[in-house]
């Protein structure tokens, strides 16, 4: 900061404010640190901001409240259990759905003309719908789960997300699947790769 | 210049300095966080946790700003005060 000092006696302070040419502050010393400290540092008046007085649109208050439920409904957990649910919901459907149109239901070597009983084929397709439902709702469980992740750690919202989360998905599901039947680390890159391309094509049609 | 009246500046300068400091926070971060695909009304998720960060972050630098700022106030009306003694 430049400092100006008269010839006189009178020190002229030195100010960066609009007020160095306001008649009131003439020839007085200007202290610029205490203005200062009124406005931004420790003697600053407690205000309580809100959009109304900053300038902004008014702006009923969310109470207390509202803002735990949004929270609530943004958060991470709750998408995957979304996810969840209807994974579940739509393993379900296509799993009863297979049983319906895979015909190889109550098949006996000895008597190969037999047809099904009812209770077999309904024990089948809840068998199937059970097992098709919960693959799904893990797999939309950790698929939800990893995006949010992923996009509230990166804070941008992009295809990307989708791409990385579906490796990571996939990934593990041939992982885990090497793990049981040791197939090697193959199968987790493959499941990586196909998972994030089948992602990718989605959020592409998405978008 | 006593306490009072730099109150009282104070108190007519500060509605204007966040009305000013809220625009330009408004602009930045906007400028930053959303890009400008407007697909849907509702914010996402990295948009909303983007818009936290970058608020934060600007009230951090606004308040160390202003700290430093201070700060060298005081040593430069430190240097002219001995100055004028030593005329």
């Amino acid at each position: 900061m430049a400092t100006t000092v008269n010839s006189g006696n009178i020190p002229v302070s030195n100010t960066q404010s609009s007020t160095s040419a306001d008649p009131r502050y003439e020839g007085s010393t200007f202290q610029y640190s205490m203005l200062l400290e009124h406005l931004i540092g420790e003697k600053r008046p407690i205000k309580d901001l809100n959009p109304t007085v900053m300038g902004g649109l008014p702006n009923p208050m969310k109470t207390d409240d509202q803002k735990m439920i949004e929270r609530g409904m943004e958060s991470c957990a709750f998408k995957a259990v979304l996810a969840c649910v209807g994974g579940f919901v739509l393993g379900g459907a296509f799993g009863v759905f297979t049983a319906g149109i895979d015909t190889n239901v109550g098949f006996d070597p000895k008597d190969p003309m037999r047809t099904p009983t009812a209770r077999e084929v309904l024990k089948d397709m809840g068998q199937r719908g059970m097992s098709y439902a919960k693959n799904f709702a893990v797999i939309g469980a950790m698929f939800s789960c990893t995006e949010c992740i992923i996009e509230s750690h990166r804070g941008k919202s992009d295809w990307k997300n989708a791409v990385y989360s579906g490796c990571v998905t996939g990934g593990a599901i041939g992982f885990r699947g090497e793990l049981t039947t040791s197939s090697g680390a193959k199968a987790g890159v493959l499941g990586c790769g196909g998972f994030a391309a089948f992602s990718a094509a989605i959020e592409y049609y998405l978008r | 210049m006593d306490p009072e009246k730099a109150q009282q500046l104070a108190a007519e300068l500060e509605v204007e300095m966040m009305a000013d400091m809220y625009n330009r926070m408004t602009n930045a971060c906007h400028r930053k966080c959303v890009p400008p695909h407007y697909k849907e009304a509702e914010l996402s998720k990295g948009e909303a946790v983007c818009l936290d960060r970058c608020v934060a972050k600007y009230l951090d630098l606004h308040e160390r700003l202003g700290r430093k700022l201070t700060e060298l106030s005081v040593q430069d009306e430190e240097m002219m005060r001995k100055n004028a003694i030593g005329q």
